[in-house]
């Protein structure tokens, strides 16, 4: 049996197999090596975390003005039976403007913060923002407008539930920790900055300001990095991603073939403009096409693909066509977009099978469709 | 203790403010005067974080490349440092630098060859040229810093910042900016998934009896 008091802090009875590994990898450790600063320490520039944190929405940035802070996290909901719980763990909520609700308690300005409880709701109207935050998590800024509710908080996955509205979160969870639900997907934070939005609809829009994020919803995956976005629809899922300085043609098309059925003409003429409009950077796109699109369609997307971007060794243009993972894995590593492994691992760790809740994510989408008419 | 850093300084004597006399936790008086430009601020915080920084980054990169990644972490978050708006979030905000650092790292080299520490030492000879051990014991070492990699990120930082860094539980939480409670789950999870590819490692092969 594992002592675990000598993993934690070196007390209690000594591990022999804990200490023959340190004294093994003792040779790794960090050596001394000082640091040799600038002559002039920097001033202060424009506090880029802190315009965006404070902005009601998030502006269209590149990729290259991505913030310092950490890595997102994907937002993933699952959905629970609303048992509003007054103990266990909280996270903190902070008034940022106007009056936030918990229920019927109202967080006030210039508090302490209030607690936000796993099955309570967080709710902002049209005049209130509020900020959410965890000591392992990070910060969730709560845009006007918008229902949040804390679905679980454990060490290694902390989940939310986006019902309406915009968040824009930055976290430092290690990869896979963080998730959110929204009535058309689920977010996983792969390591970054981001925002999210969900309409009444239940349809959504993510946008990556740093590192990446994954977005799925019944064996549908799409993965967006810095600078890219992606829309999500009830029922669809999410589409597919596009960086936001492609030319207008390319995400007018892509947002064609994510709306038009299968054999349409639409659908077809849409996919002749986005190959004609892709660059090399539009990779992202056309790697996900690769599984949106069958037969001659996956043909065309994969000549053109590799045409942008030659496939590395190991991939085949059989194997590609086949939707061989492995090579598509391999073909998606090579565009250095962010490590897919992270991304595999939590689709094992996630319960393969749909949750009681699944069916409380259906109604409740059809509240929101019924809403909206 | 790692050593304090080369600082050209334009002040002597330690930072101007008294971290006993500041609120939030020990190193917030640091940031704080960090934020101002005390050069000597921004050197203790050095000598505090730079061992979970070179942990984080063993965790993704290449031995050989880890120590002048360290360097261009603090570099980079040096004038960023004013942009951390709650300073009690500063372990949190370092780690995900370093992290940041190690995928900015693999995207400029070869984003699609992975790496393994056997064959990433031999060229450099880093690790040959230490005379503590010897080459069946390094290889060993290798192959369990490449096991350590292969488990997930919430699993083989905390590993490597116990059984690499030296840290304890307390102090990785600490440095980190994680609660006790998740870096105990995670050390004791992470440890019993690597017991179990050490084990597979060197079993024997199954076979049948004639």
């Amino acid at each position: 049996m594992m002592n675990d008091d000598y993993l934690w802090d070196a007390s209690g009875t000594p591990d022999p197999e804990i200490q023959r590994l340190e004294s093994l990898l003792a040779d790794f450790r960090q050596a001394d090596r000082a640091l040799v600063l600038p002559v002039e320490m920097p001033a202060a520039p424009r506090g880029i975390l802190g315009l965006l944190l404070r902005m009601p929405s998030l502006p269209r940035l590149a990729a290259a003005a991505a913030i310092l802070l950490a890595l997102g996290g994907t937002l993933f909901f699952s959905l629970r039976p609303k048992h509003a719980q007054d103990t266990g763990p909280a996270w903190d909520v902070t008034n940022l403007q106007g009056a936030p609700q918990i229920g019927t308690t109202t967080i006030a300005a210039n508090q302490a913060p209030g607690k936000l409880h796993v099955g309570q709701t967080l709710v902002t109207n049209g005049d209130s923002r509020a900020s959410l935050s965890q000591a392992d998590l990070g910060e969730i800024r709560i845009d006007p407008n918008s229902r949040v509710r804390l679905v679980q908080t454990d060490p290694n996955r902390k989940r939310i539930q986006l019902e309406v509205g915009t968040i824009h979160a930055a976290i430092w969870a290690p990869p896979g920790t963080f998730v959110v639900d929204t009535p058309s997907a689920v977010a996983i934070d792969l390591g970054c900055a981001y925002t999210l939005q969900v309409a009444p609809d239940g349809s959504g829009t993510l946008r990556t300001t740093l590192g990446w994020v994954g977005f799925h919803l019944n064996g549908r995956d799409s993965f967006i990095p810095a600078g890219a976005m992606c829309s999500t629809r009830p029922e669809l899922g999410p589409g597919i991603p596009y960086f936001e300085d492609s030319t207008l043609a390319f995400r007018e098309a892509i947002a064609q073939f994510d709306s038009s059925s299968q054999d349409s003409p639409a659908r077809s003429a849409a996919l002749n403009t986005i190959l004609s409009e892709a660059r090399a950077q539009d990779a992202l796109s056309l790697w996900h096409l690769l599984s949106r699109t069958i037969g001659p369609e996956r043909a065309q997307v994969y000549i053109r693909f590799a045409a942008l971007v030659p496939p590395p060794k190991g991939v085949t243009r059989g194997g590609i066509l086949n939707l061989d993972q492995s090579m598509l894995d391999l073909w998606w590593n090579s565009l250095g977009l962010g490590e897919i492994s992270t991304w595999r691992f939590w689709e094992q760790s996630a319960s393969p099978q749909p949750s009681p809740n699944t069916q409380q994510l259906k109604l409740k989408k059809q509240s929101f469709l019924q809403d909206a008419r | 203790m790692a050593a304090l850093p080369e600082l050209r300084s334009t002040r002597s004597g330690p930072p101007a403010v008294n971290p006993l006399h500041e609120s939030g936790g020990p190193d917030d008086a640091l940031v704080r005067a960090a934020q101002r430009g005390d050069r000597a601020a921004f050197g203790l915080l050095y000598a505090r974080y730079s061992r979970m920084v070179h942990g984080l980054l063993l965790a993704r990169v290449p031995f050989s490349d880890v120590a002048d990644l360290v360097q261009d972490v603090f570099l980079q978050a040096l004038p960023r440092l004013s942009t951390l708006r709650e300073v009690s979030r500063f372990p949190g905000w370092l780690a995900s630098i370093a992290r940041n650092r190690a995928a900015d790292f693999h995207r400029r080299v070869k984003p699609n060859e992975e790496f393994d520490e056997a064959s990433a030492s031999a060229q450099t000879e880093q690790i040959a040229s230490s005379t503590r051990h010897s080459s069946h014991s390094r290889a060993e070492a290798h192959a369990v810093l490449d096991a350590i990699r292969s488990l997930p990120d919430a699993y083989r930082e905390p590993l490597i910042l116990r059984l690499v860094e030296g840290m304890t539980g307390p102090e990785i939480a600490a440095r980190t900016g994680l609660t006790h409670g998740s870096v105990r789950v995670n050390l004791h999870r992470g440890m019993s998934q690597l017991r179990e590819i050490l084990g597979r490692k060197t079993s024997p092969p199954a076979g049948g009896a004639l």
